[in-house]
């Protein structure tokens, strides 16, 4: 009997599945791998176990026994502790408090337990003694922690619940080498208390060193699940990617290297900033680069730095042969840079205002306009949202009224009312429906072929692979791997974003 | 591989700040106090003192009581109007009961009662039915404004001898406010020890993270209500005793100036983090710089202006130093 049993397992946001059909099954003392490509759907199936997610559909049991769990509460007290991927730390409570947030010792039920806290504390910290660094202490803000140390309290607070099952979903992605280290000894000795581990990593060399059995998710559902004694990295790698090991679907527009023109747009240098490292490369007229590689590696980081919407540390840009010096967006626009992110909240629309003022602004700004003139600029505005085959009723439209494909229409044709020199699309086709998505990629193809450098970072991996016709891979804020011509496949993309940065 | 986002160490002018949070709240304090030694040497008197205190007790309770909930980065607009209910319901009560000390302690039990109540109604409808929390405690304060006058329709019953000669009477030498503020101190100092105190300002830090901690993020976001409410009770008492008579607006001015004290004292609106010292702080900044106001002569017509300019100035410089601190 298995101590932990998902079968069938489904969540749908909206018109997101999420997850179609996870199916997991988890034995005492084992430590279970979980491994799948970004949104395949291993965290929303660790999140419905921990009770932060509610499934629509399918059971869960525990020793054999179904179960409903209502919440964090009642998952934590059916003995499931888990480490959020994103973290669930208090930035203003110390160490201590953190550890102990969710079962704070109390002494007459009102106060908290000072003395008893630390002394609980105390026996997780000491855990990590050795890695984690000196200026590490248990009264320590958590805020003015470092990524990695963060990471570690983290793991201690999962540890703390003392659950008979323990979750961790990617623990280790900021962690130095030590530090995983010890992490692992503990997971040793964990599962030899016949605890029974979940461990989502993207790390092969780590999946294969520390995990019993590996089950591999894909496109939301569990593909399969095999003994790691008994199989080798290529072979996951192959059941990830599935029988879709080429090119896809073919291209909308099949990439052509003889219509780049090679004189380059832009050229990146040994750029660094928050969250990537020592960047090379260069964008000729023409082409479509592609950003791959897991989510979060400094893909986006670059892009937006790029973009002087986040500071960068060093390195050097030229455009179309020039060393630019920028460090605010608007002498981004200014020098020809175009930005489209797939945050549209955030970073593209102008919520609550006409589709005409979502357009004009960048116009506006390139050509120090100071008067609004509706008629004349009706007569620019009109066919950069027609090239886009935007479907809108009238230009005085709250731009909310669209669908999300056709708003994030409306933010590209921002773009093409003057010509940028370099587009750098980070994620654009998020939350977009799949014939507002094979438009916007004729057009972005299109806008290459007039002689645009255009820079693409997608989350979906097929939509890289159809359209860019080079792609660096991302691996820990670094680039590990150039695809170029035949070499880009999805084998060929998981298992350099899988490697173990060096 | 090393961490690829790393932080410098905190200085550690940064730890003294982050430990006392209320440092530049305190700096201005002793300022106004100078500030209003050499303007009107008296108001340094213990008397002149006892008064301040008197005045601006009510002010700090209600600021320490928003405290709790701008921890959990709510906010509570209507504490004023619960001021004011307490206000009208204790004078009311206490007419009707005579005035005996029976009737004032159970007038103060009642009133307590009341003010718990309120925060427990706006505690629901903003953390249970997940209504916005300054236009729900808004909508709240007009609710609690209206049962005011219900109770009370017109201004000035008076409060019984005993309520207010206790409030401005002197026990052992000392005035009784003195006390008051001790106690006030001691319930402070007990509470920020609390399990629900550390919860809130977890639920403050990162509501989703707390949840997914396993708290019962809705229940304790009712709990820094509550004890909202119950502090409003208590300010309520203070006007009583010092103005010695029932208002049913008392208390709709005080709100906003309890939320400046809040601020004032270093403790941040986005939640998580700051300290109940510095709201009193706070509270008493706000009540200095009335006085100065009007210590320096300033022409009446003026004093509202006056007096705005210096709390923005005072607001200003806090910021200022925490944020040079905080670098």
């Amino acid at each position: 009997m298995s101590k932990l049993e998902l079968s069938g397992v489904s969540k749908t946001y909206g018109a997101t599945v999420a997850l179609r059909r996870g199916d997991l099954s988890v034995e005492a003392g084992e430590v279970h791998v979980l491994v799948g490509s970004n949104g395949s759907g291993k965290s929303t199936l660790c999140k419905i176990v921990a009770g932060s997610v509610k499934p629509d559909g399918g059971r869960v049991a525990i020793d054999g026994e179904p179960v409903a769990i209502g919440g964090p509460k009642a998952s934590k007290a059916k003995g499931i502790g888990i480490f959020y991927q994103e973290l669930s730390l208090a930035a203003h409570r110390t160490v201590e408090e953190n550890i102990c947030l969710a079962d704070m010792p109390v002494t007459a039920g009102l106060f908290v337990d000072r003395k008893a806290l630390s002394k609980r504390a105390e026996k997780y910290i000491a855990l990590f003694e050795t890695v984690s660094g000196d200026d590490f202490a248990a009264e320590t803000v958590v805020g003015n922690l470092r990524a990695d140390q963060r990471q570690l309290v983290e793991i201690m607070k999962t540890l703390a619940t003392e659950a008979p099952i323990l979750i961790f979903d990617e623990p280790t992605s900021a962690l130095d080498r030590a530090q995983a280290e010890r992490f692992f000894e503990i997971l040793g000795d964990l599962k030899a208390e016949g605890r029974s581990i979940i461990f989502i990593s993207h790390r092969m060399d780590e999946i294969f060193a520390v995990g019993d059995r590996v089950t591999v998710m894909r496109d939301g559902e569990t593909v399969g699940t095999r003994i790691l004694a008994e199989t080798e990295p290529t072979a996951v790698i192959q059941l990830m990617v599935g029988s879709k090991d080429d090119l896809a679907e073919a291209a909308v527009n099949p990439p052509d290297a003889a219509e780049r023109s090679g004189t380059p747009v832009l050229e990146v240098s040994g750029f660094s900033g928050p969250g990537f490292r020592d960047i090379s490369f260069s964008v000729a007229a023409g082409e479509i680069l592609g950003f791959g590689g897991l989510h979060g590696q400094g893909q986006s980081a670059v892009l937006r730095s790029l973009f002087g919407a986040e500071p960068y540390g060093g390195g050097r840009i030229s455009l179309e042969g020039t060393p630019v010096h920028y460090s605010n967006p608007r002498d981004a626009i200014l020098l020809g840079m175009a930005y489209v992110s797939g945050d549209r909240g955030r970073d593209g629309i102008v919520n609550g205002r006409p589709i005409f003022e979502n357009v004009v602004p960048v116009h506006f700004l390139r050509n120090g306009l100071k008067i609004v003139q509706p008629k004349v600029l009706k007569k620019r505005v009109d066919p950069a949202l027609d090239a886009l085959r935007t479907k809108y009723a009238s230009l005085w439209q709250a731009i909310n009224s669209l669908s999300g494909g056709n708003q994030q229409k409306v933010v590209i044709a921002r773009w093409l009312v003057d010509q940028p020199t370099v587009l750098l699309l980070d994620d654009p086709t998020k939350g977009v429906d799949l014939s507002a998505k094979s438009d916007l990629f004729a057009l972005i193809r299109e806008l290459a072929r007039e002689g645009m450098g255009i820079v693409l970072y997608s989350s979906e991996d097929a939509e890289l692979l159809n359209n860019a016709d080079r792609i660096l891979v991302f691996n820990q804020g670094r680039v590990t791997r150039e695809l170029t011509g035949a070499d880009r496949t999805r084998f060929n993309l998981y298992h350099a974003a899988y490697e173990a940065a060096s | 591989m090393t961490a690829v986002a790393a932080t410098r160490p905190p200085g550690r002018l940064k730890r003294v700040f982050e430990r006392y949070p209320f440092l530049p709240a305190f700096c201005i304090f002793i300022v106004l106090l100078a500030l209003n030694g050499v303007f009107s040497p008296a108001s340094l008197s213990a008397r002149g003192l006892t008064g301040l205190l008197s005045t601006y007790l009510a002010l700090m309770l209600l600021a320490i009581g928003q405290t709790f909930v701008v921890y959990a980065s709510d906010i509570d607009f209507s504490n004023g109007a619960i001021l004011s209910l307490v206000n009208v319901v204790i004078i009311v009560f206490m007419e009707q009961m005579g005035g005996s000390g029976l009737s004032v302690t159970a007038a103060l039990a009642v009133g307590i009662g009341v003010g718990l109540a309120c925060g427990l109604v706006n505690g629901i409808v903003v953390a249970a039915l997940r209504l916005q929390a300054v236009v729900a405690t808004f909508a709240t304060s007009i609710f609690f404004t209206g049962l005011a006058l219900y109770v009370l329709p017109v201004a000035g019953t008076p409060a019984p001898r005993l309520f207010w000669r206790t409030y401005g009477g002197r026990f052992f030498e000392v005035p009784f406010v003195v006390f008051a503020a001790l106690g006030i101190a001691l319930i402070v100092y007990l509470l920020v020890r609390t399990r629900l105190v550390t919860r809130l300002l977890a639920v403050g830090d990162d509501a989703q993270a707390a949840y997914q901690s396993g708290l019962p993020v809705t229940l304790i976001r009712i709990g820094g209500y509550a004890l909202s409410g119950v502090f409003a009770a208590l300010a309520a008492f203070c006007v009583t005793g010092d103005t010695a008579s029932g208002d049913p607006l008392v208390g709709a001015k005080m709100t906003l100036f309890g939320v400046a004290a809040v601020v004032l004292g270093g403790t941040a609106l986005s939640g998580g983090f700051g300290t109940v010292v510095g709201s009193a702080l706070g509270a008493f900044i706000i009540g200095l710089i009335n006085a100065l106001v009007y210590f320096v002569g300033t022409p009446s017509q003026w004093q509202n202006l006056v007096q705005g300019l210096v709390i923005l100035i005072a607001l200003m410089l806090g910021i200022m130093v925490s944020r040079r601190a905080r670098a």
